[in-house]
């Protein structure tokens, strides 16, 4: 008998869990409290299809009922979130996402659904920048077609979508050395590939295509190596509002576009973007230490 | 079952030892590591009775805490030395950083040669023993942050119950934890253990504790006990998410882990 009711009861008390865990002053009895938290979470759940497809999701879920896994995923999203506040103080560990776990009213034997050396919580915080720069270049985008704006010169454009991106980073600029060192994790290389190269498809989706002497891959392969550099650059940064960073890009970003009209671009975007990944895993060991013996 | 473990209870831990060639230790580390607890977990450990989980659990806990101070200690650089003394002794009383753990046995002589072992080998906080059924646990709901029951649970009689029981004490986001013997499917290797099950371990449960027919009793209820997939489904049953196991040495012990969410 019981087993009869066992889907909809679990989907019920996964529900009524996240009932209880935003908002525990509800007064609404708990059958209509749970059929609002159900009837929500499917339908925020379809972000703004990007050009490039929905998001890929790092939780390993598969094989369960589309309810459950809806319920599932949305709570462990919700706490990766909610353990962002406590990177500063932890740092991008299973400890943060306990303390994440609990401000939402879970045991901190929650950070158990995740492994223990914070992979996802990177992922995730990756994966919800890209969705915010999302936003920003298509609300910049809507302006523009409906005359309220001037369309950006392609260079001016690529500067401030990368600054922007970079600029998601500062309050967690402290512990981002060991956000990039768990990017690097071999288990993680075809997560964070998958997140880079998507951003720099969608940079370049909402930038136009305005230059036919770039082919696809030469402006996939310079904007990576941009994003890359300036990012490094950013980590050792020390200048007031990292503007030594700004600098660079811009600098690097003039380069690219000087770049363009010679013949020889997709050789030096080549080795540009093997040298940004080389220097990549140099540098972060490199900060790490330093970091360390600090 | 009571009468087994009675006449078991003295001699179990250096059973363990020889039956399993050490390795239960090992199996036990495993199992702490995939816990992973964070300083202020509160555990359950049911049919522990002598206590290898708990005592693990502080360890682990402890050099956790540990290196928790030690960071905090590395950011206070610029603090004056009064305010680091504060801080090291408000801390030097809260070395578990208020972990606990509950042993919970059905057997009185369990939990007797578990407090003596905590008492030899020094553990004195954060330590509870509790005479309890599996099937009717004594605590109120939504106590615990970790519930686990290793090698315990073949020993009970209704197995979903001691799962409801299970969901029951736990809080929410709670994890379930089950260390366990299961059934191996590479048929080599199953030939070997059955040999080695059925020959071996009784003759030394004769020779060491003085007990065949214990030995023998637990052999034949390791083999009656549901293999993986179908103790997978009876947690997810009673109400357990994310349930999933992990097979250690071919599925001659399997870790299952269930939340409840």
């Amino acid at each position: 008998v019981r087993c009869q009711q066992c889907p909809p009861l679990r989907a019920l008390q996964a529900s009524a869990a996240l009932g209880r865990a935003s908002d525990e002053h509800k007064k609404e009895p708990l059958a209509s409290s749970s059929q609002q938290h159900f009837d929500s979470p499917p339908a925020g759940h379809q972000p703004e299809q990007e050009p490039q497809g929905p998001h890929p999701s790092y939780t390993g879920q598969g094989g369960q009922e589309s309810e459950d896994y809806e319920s599932e995923e949305q709570l462990q999203h919700r706490i990766l979130t909610a353990a962002l506040e406590f990177v500063p103080e932890h740092g991008w560990t299973a400890e943060a996402i306990a303390e994440g776990a609990k401000t939402l009213g879970l045991s901190v034997a929650a950070a158990g659904l995740f492994h223990s050396d914070g992979s996802e919580l990177v992922l995730h915080f990756v994966s919800e920048c890209n969705t915010k720069l999302s936003k920003l270049l298509k609300k910049e985008q809507k302006l523009v077609q409906l005359g309220e704006a001037e369309k950006k010169p392609i260079d001016e454009f690529l500067r401030d979508a990368v600054e922007a991106r970079l600029r998601m980073l500062i309050p967690y600029i402290e512990k981002w050395p060991q956000a990039l060192s768990v990017l690097l994790l071999p288990r993680n290389i075809p997560s964070s590939l998958n997140l880079l190269t998507s951003m720099i498809d969608d940079i370049w989706h909402y930038a136009g295509d305005q230059s036919t002497d770039f082919n696809w891959y030469t402006r996939r392969a310079v904007l990576t190596g941009i994003y890359n550099t300036t990012e490094l650059v950013m980590m050792q940064d020390s200048s007031p509002g990292f503007e030594d960073t700004w600098r660079f890009l811009e600098n690097r970003v003039a380069d690219a576009m000087a770049m363009s009209s010679t013949a020889s671009q997709v050789q030096s975007t080549g080795e540009a973007v093997v040298q940004g990944l080389m220097g990549a895993a140099v540098t972060v060991s490199n900060a790490e230490t330093s970091r360390a013996v600090r | 079952v009571y009468q087994v473990f009675e006449n078991v209870a003295k001699k179990y831990d250096v059973m363990n030892d020889s039956m399993t060639l050490g390795i239960h230790r090992v199996w036990k580390d495993i199992l702490m590591h995939k816990m992973n607890p964070c300083p202020g977990t509160l555990l359950l450990d049911v049919a522990g009775g002598t206590g290898d989980i708990a005592f693990r659990f502080i360890n682990y806990v402890r050099s956790v805490r540990q290196r928790q101070l030690q960071r905090k200690l590395k950011q206070h650089q610029n603090l004056s030395w009064q305010e680091i003394f504060e801080s090291y002794q408000k801390d030097k009383f809260n070395s578990l950083g208020d972990s606990q753990v509950v042993v919970c046995d059905i057997n009185r002589e369990m939990l007797k040669v578990g407090k003596q072992k905590a008492q030899h080998l020094g553990y004195s906080e954060g330590l509870s023993w509790v005479l309890g059924n599996a099937e009717e646990l004594p605590f109120d709901d939504d106590k615990f942050d970790v519930y686990t029951i290793a090698f315990g649970i073949r020993n009970v009689t209704r197995i979903d119950l001691a799962l409801q029981e299970a969901y029951r004490v736990l809080k929410p986001g709670g994890r379930f934890l089950c260390l366990e013997f299961s059934h191996v499917s590479n048929p080599l290797l199953s030939r070997l253990y059955d040999l080695y099950s059925f020959q071996v371990i009784p003759v030394l449960g004769e020779v060491i504790a003085g007990d065949w027919k214990s030995y023998q009793y637990l052999v034949e209820s390791i083999r009656q006990f549901p293999p993986q997939e179908e103790l997978k489904a009876m947690i997810e049953d009673a109400g357990f998410f994310k349930v999933d196991y992990e097979n250690l040495n071919f599925g001659i012990v399997a870790i299952h882990s269930g939340f409840k969410l």
